[in-house]
C-alpha cells in the first residue's frame, strides 16, 4: 500500500466514508455551475454577447440593491413600503402562494375525501377535475382577467384554481386506495362515520395529499408567475415581465434566479421532508403516476 | 475423467476489497480445481462460503487478482460467450419472446438468421418448449422460464456452462422434473458444466464429481466421485441406488460438519 | 308478474346508464351545459361580457370557422406542439441515457439539470424574448425547454431501474457495451420513456398556450388572449373548451394507451 492510499484510508476512517462520498458528489455537482459562472464572467470580459442579452454577473447582483435603493430599511420592507421594489414583489408572490394554499388545500382535501368516499359524487366531480386540470391553469388567465380585472384577484384565482383541483384529485385517489377492511375494522369497533374519516380516510390519504401539495407548488408556482406576467400588477412574474419590456436584462436574470431558488428551497426543505415524514408515518397507499 | 481440462483454476484467492476502510472480506482461499471435457462438477457448501464468488470469477463478472483461472487455455478477462451462465433468478429479458431470448447469444455474435432459426428451434425442442416460441416470459411459469434460460445458454454453444443454484427458485415438484431433464440435456449435448447448489441431493444426483466447500474463507474441503452412468440417473430409480445414497449421505455429513463448526464460532 | 320484472329490469338499466361510463359522461356534459346556460341566462348581469351562453360560443365558433381563422389557429398550435415536443424529446432521450449509463456524468450534471428544471419555461420567457424577440423561435424554445426535462429525468431513472442481472446475462452471452445498451438498457427503460413522453407532451401543451399568449403568435393561446383584449368572452370560452378537449383526447386516445401498452409489452412486471 502506498503512502497515499494509507493516508486516504486514515482520512476516511476519521471522517466516515458516506460523508466523504457525499462531499465528493456535491463537489462534482458544483463543477458545471462554476464552469457556467466562469463562462459568464469571460463573456463580460470579452463581450461575445451584448450586455443587453447577457448582463454581467455584477450587474445582476447590483440589481438587488438598485431595486431596493430607495427602501428606508428592513422594517419598512416588511411593512411593504412603496419604494422597496424587490421585497414587495417577492412578498406579493409568496403571500398569494400562502393565501391560495390556506384556502385551497383544506377545500381540496374536504371535497377530495367526500368524492373519494362516495362513488356517485366522484362520478360527477371526476370529469370536472379532469377537465379543469386539462384546461391548465394558464388557459384560465384571459377569462380571469375578464372576471376580476388585472390585479391580485386574477393571479390569486389562477393559483387557487390550480391548487384546488390537484389537491382534490390526489386526495380522492388517496381515499379510494384505502383498503375497505381498514374502514370496516373501525366500524366493527363501533366507530362512527366521522371516526372513519378521522382515523382511516384522512391518514390513509395523507401521503397522496402531500404529494398533491408538491405537485400544487410545482404547477401553481409556474401558473402564478405566468398569471403575474399576463394579468398581474405585482409579484416576481410581473417584475421580470416589465423589466424585459424595458430591456433591463439584469433585473430579469435576477428575477428568474429568485423564482427558481424560492421554488427549489421550498420544495426541497419544506415539502420533501414533509412527504418523507408522512410516508414513513403512514405508509404510501397511492402514488400518482 | 478423460479428455483435457476445460476449466483450470490455480491457487485462486479472493478478497472483497474495501479500499476505503482497509478491511476486507476473505471469500476464497487457495482454490485448485479442474473441470474436464464433458464433465459435470457440482459444488456444495454452507451459505456464504464463496460459491457464487467463484462462479462470478469464472464468468468474468468479478475481476480477480490472486491466482489464475483459465478456460480452454485462455486466461479469463471479463465475460464472454465461451462461458454461459444460468442464474438463479430469471435473467431472461421480459421484452423478448421465448425464441428471441434463446437466439439472443447467436444474434449478438451475428450468426446468419437462417442458421439462428434452425438452432433455436433445435434447443426449443430439446428443453421441451415447442409451441411456446412466441410467448413472452410473463406468460410462462417459473420452471419454463428456467428452461428458457438453460436453452439460451446452450444455444450460444459455450465451452463450459456455469449454473448458480438454477433450480432454487422453483417448487420442489418442478425441481425434480428439471433435474431429470437437465440430465437428459447433458447426455444429448455433451456439455461441460460447473453447477452450484445448496441441495446435497441435487449435487449427488447430477454431479460426476461433487466438490464440498468449507465455510468462509471458502476452500475445497473434499471431493467425492459419484460413479453412476448418466443413463441410470433418473429420480425414480435413485432411492434404491446405493451409490447415490452413499454419496448423498457422505456429502451431507461433510456439509453438516461445516455448518455446525460454523455455529461453534 | 312478467311485466313488472321487465319494468324493474328497465329501471335498473337506467340507473346503470346514469351512474356508469359513457352514459354518466353524457348526462354530466348535458347537465353542465344546461347549468352553464341557466347561470348565463338568469344569474349574471351582462352575460355576454362575463359568461356568454353556450349558444353564443357555438355561434362564435361558427363565425370563426367561416372566416377560416379557427382552423388556422388550431393547426398553428398543434404544429408548434408537435415540433417543440418532438425536438425536446429527441434531445431528452440521449441526455437521459448518457446520465443513466455513467454515474460520474450523472453526479456531475444532475444538480445543474435539477436547477434548470426548476427554472420553469414560463419564467425564462422574458429572457428568451430579449434574445429572440416576439417570434415563433421564442415560443418553440420555451416548448422545447419545458418538454426536455421530464423525459430526460424519466429516461435516467428508467435506465437505472433495469436489473443488473439482465446486463450481466447479456454480457455472458458475449454482448458488447453497445449491444447491452441496444438490447437491454433501452428496452428496459421503455416504460419510463413512455411515461416521460406523456409528461413532456403535457408540459409542452401548457407551454404552447402560455408562449402564444405572451409572444402574441397566432394560435389557441393567442386566440383566448385577444378574446380578452377585444372583449369577446365567447371567443375565450371557445378557446378554453378547445384546449381542454384537445388535451383530453390527446391524452386519452394517444398518450395513455401508448404508456400502458409499452408498460405491458416491455414491462419488467413479472407476473
Ligand atoms: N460484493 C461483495 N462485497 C463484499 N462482500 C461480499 C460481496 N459479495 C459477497 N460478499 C461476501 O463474500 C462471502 C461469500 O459470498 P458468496 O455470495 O460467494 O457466498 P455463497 O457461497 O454464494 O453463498 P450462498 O450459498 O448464500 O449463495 C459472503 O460472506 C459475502 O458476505
Ligand atoms: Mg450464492
Amino acid at each position: 500500500m502506498t503512502a497515499i492510499t494509507e493516508f486516504s484510508i486514515a482520512v476516511q476512517k476519521r471522517v466516515g466514508r458516506q460523508r466523504l462520498l457525499k462531499a465528493f458528489k456535491v463537489l462534482l455537482g458544483s463543477v458545471p455551475f462554476i464552469f457556467l459562472i466562469i463562462l459568464w464572467e469571460l463573456n463580460t470580459q470579452f463581450v461575445w454577447f451584448d450586455p443587453i442579452e447577457i448582463p454581467p454577473l455584477s450587474d445582476v447582483w447590483g440589481a438587488i440593491f438598485f431595486l431596493q435603493s430607495d427602501c428606508p430599511g428592513f422594517v419598512a420592507a416588511m411593512q411593504q413600503h412603496n419604494d422597496c421594489n424587490l421585497t414587495n414583489n417577492i412578498m406579493s408572490s409568496l403571500g398569494r402562494v400562502i393565501l391560495a394554499g390556506v384556502v385551497g388545500i383544506p377545500l381540496g382535501i374536504a371535497f377530495g375525501i367526500l368524492a373519494g368516499m362516495n362513488r356517485t359524487i366522484s362520478g360527477y366531480l371526476e370529469p370536472v377535475g379532469i377537465f379543469m386540470n386539462s384546461v391548465s391553469g394558464i388557459a384560465w388567465i384571459p377569462l380571469a382577467i375578464v372576471w376580476f380585472g388585472v390585479g391580485w384577484e386574477t393571479t390569486l384565482f389562477i393559483m387557487l384554481n390550480t391548487i384546488f383541483w390537484l389537491i382534490f384529485f390526489n386526495t380522492m385517489m388517496g381515499v379510494r386506495a384505502v383498503p375497505k377492511v381498514l374502514v370496516q375494522g373501525v366500524q366493527t369497533l363501533g366507530g362512527s362515520y366521522y371516526d372513519t374519516i378521522k382515523h382511516v380516510y384522512l391518514p390513509g390519504a395523507m401521503p397522496s395529499v402531500i404529494t398533491g401539495m408538491r405537485m400544487s407548488l410545482g404547477f401553481g408556482w409556474r401558473a402564478l408567475i405566468a398569471a403575474e406576467m399576463i394579468g398581474g400588477d405585482s409579484g416576481l412574474g410581473f417584475m421580470i415581465f416589465v423589466s424585459a419590456v424595458e430591456f433591463k436584462t439584469e433585473e430579469v436574470f435576477l428575477g428568474v434566479i429568485l423564482i427558481s431558488l424560492i421554488y427549489l428551497i421550498s420544495d426541497r426543505y419544506m415539502l420533501v421532508p414533509l412527504e418523507k415524514w408522512t410516508i414513513e408515518r403512514w405508509g404510501l397507499v397511492w402514488k400518482p403516476t | 475423467m478423460s479428455g483435457e481440462a476445460k476449466l483450470i483454476i490455480q491457487d485462486l484467492c479472493h478478497h472483497y476489497p474495501d479500499e476505503y476502510t482497509g478491511e476486507s472480506v476473505h471469500a476464497l482461499e487457495g482454490i485448485n480445481l479442474q473441470v474436464y471435457e464433458n464433465e459435470f462438477v457440482a459444488i456444495v457448501g454452507p451459505s456464504g462460503c464463496g460459491k457464487t464468488t467463484l462462479l462470478n470469477i469464472v464468468a468474468g463478472l468479478l475481476p480477480y487478482r490472486e491466482g489464475r483461472a483459465m478456460v480452454d487455455g485462455n486466461e479469463i478477462h471479463g465475460p464472454g460467450p465461451d462461458r454461459g451462465v444460468v442464474f438463479q433468478e430469471h435473467a431472461i429479458l421480459p421484452w423478448r419472446s421465448v425464441a428471441r431470448n434463446i437466439g439472443h447469444g447467436l444474434e449478438l455474435q451475428r450468426v446468419p438468421k437462417e442458421e439462428t432459426r434452425r438452432r433455436v428451434q433445435e434447443y426449443i425442442d430439446l428443453v421441451g418448449l415447442s409451441g411456446f416460441e412466441d410467448r413472452y416470459p410473463h406468460e410462462l411459469s417459473g420452471g419454463m422460464k428456467q428452461r428458457v434460460a438453460v436453452a439460451r445458454t446452450l444455444c450460444a454453444d459455450p465451452v463450459i456452462m456455469l449454473m448458480d443454484e438454477p433450480f432454487a427458485a422453483v417448487d420442489a415438484q418442478t425441481r425434480i422434473t428439471l433435474q431429470d431433464e437437465l440430465n437428459r440435456i447433458v447426455m444429448a449435448t455433451a456439455k461441460t458444466i460447473l453447477f452450484i447448489t445448496h441441495s446435497v441431493e441435487e449435487a449427488a444426483f447430477l454431479g460426476d464429481r461433487c466438490i464440498v466447500f468449507s465455510r468462509r474463507p471458502g476452500q475445497i474441503k473434499t471431493e467425492i466421485k459419484i460413479d453412476i452412468p448418466r443413463e441410470e440417473r433418473v429420480w425414480k430409480d435413485m432411492a434404491s441406488n446405493p451409490k447415490f445414497t452413499n454419496a448423498r449421505d457422505e456429502i451431507l455429513r461433510l456439509v453438516r460438519q461445516e455448518v455446525t463448526s460454523d455455529d461453534e464460532h | 308478474m312478467t311485466s313488472i320484472d321487465l319494468q324493474q329490469a328497465r329501471l335498473f338499466k337506467w340507473k346503470k346508464f346514469a351512474t356508469e361510463g359513457a352514459g354518466r359522461l353524457i348526462i354530466f356534459l348535458v347537465g353542465s351545459i344546461i347549468l352553464w346556460w341557466l347561470i348565463s341566462a338568469f344569474l349574471i348581469e351582462r352575460p355576454d361580457r362575463y359568461l356568454p351562453s353556450p349558444l353564443s360560443v357555438v355561434l362564435s365558433s361558427a363565425d370563426m370557422l367561416y372566416k377560416g381563422s379557427l382552423i388556422s389557429f388550431y393547426s398553428d398550435t398543434l404544429i408548434r406542439l408537435v415540433i417543440g415536443g418532438a425536438v425536446g424529446i429527441a434531445i431528452g432521450i440521449p441526455v437521459g441515457l448518457a446520465l443513466g449509463l455513467n454515474r460520474f456524468v450523472a453526479d456531475m450534471f444532475y444538480p445543474l439539470m435539477n436547477f434548470f428544471q426548476s427554472v420553469s419555461g414560463i419564467a425564462i420567457f422574458p429572457v428568451i424574448v430579449i434574445w429572440f424577440g416576439n417570434s415563433d423561435t421564442t415560443v418553440l424554445i420555451v416548448i422545447l425547454y419545458t418538454s426536455f426535462f421530464p423525459i430526460a429525468f424519466n429516461v435516467l431513472s428508467g435506465v437505472r431501474s433495469v436489473p443488473v442481472r439482465y446486463i450481466q446475462a447479456a454480457r455472458t452471452l458475449g454482448a458488447s457495451r453497445f449491444q447491452v445498451v441496444r438490447d437491454v438498457l433501452l428496452p428496459g427503460a421503455m416504460p419510463s420513456i413512455a411515461v416521460g413522453t406523456r409528461l413532456s407532451i403535457g408540459f409542452a401543451w401548457r407551454a404552447v398556450i402560455a408562449g402564444e399568449m405572451l409572444a402574441g403568435r397566432p394560435g389557441l393561446g393567442n386566440m383566448i388572449f385577444s378574446g380578452q383584449e377585444f372583449d369577446n368572452t365567447a371567443q375565450i370560452l371557445l378557446g378554453m373548451v378547445m384546449i381542454g378537449v384537445t388535451w383530453i383526447v390527446l391524452d386519452h386516445f394517444l398518450l395513455r394507451p401508448l404508456e400502458s401498452d409499452t408498460i405491458e409489452r416491455w414491462g419488467l412486471v413479472q407476473r
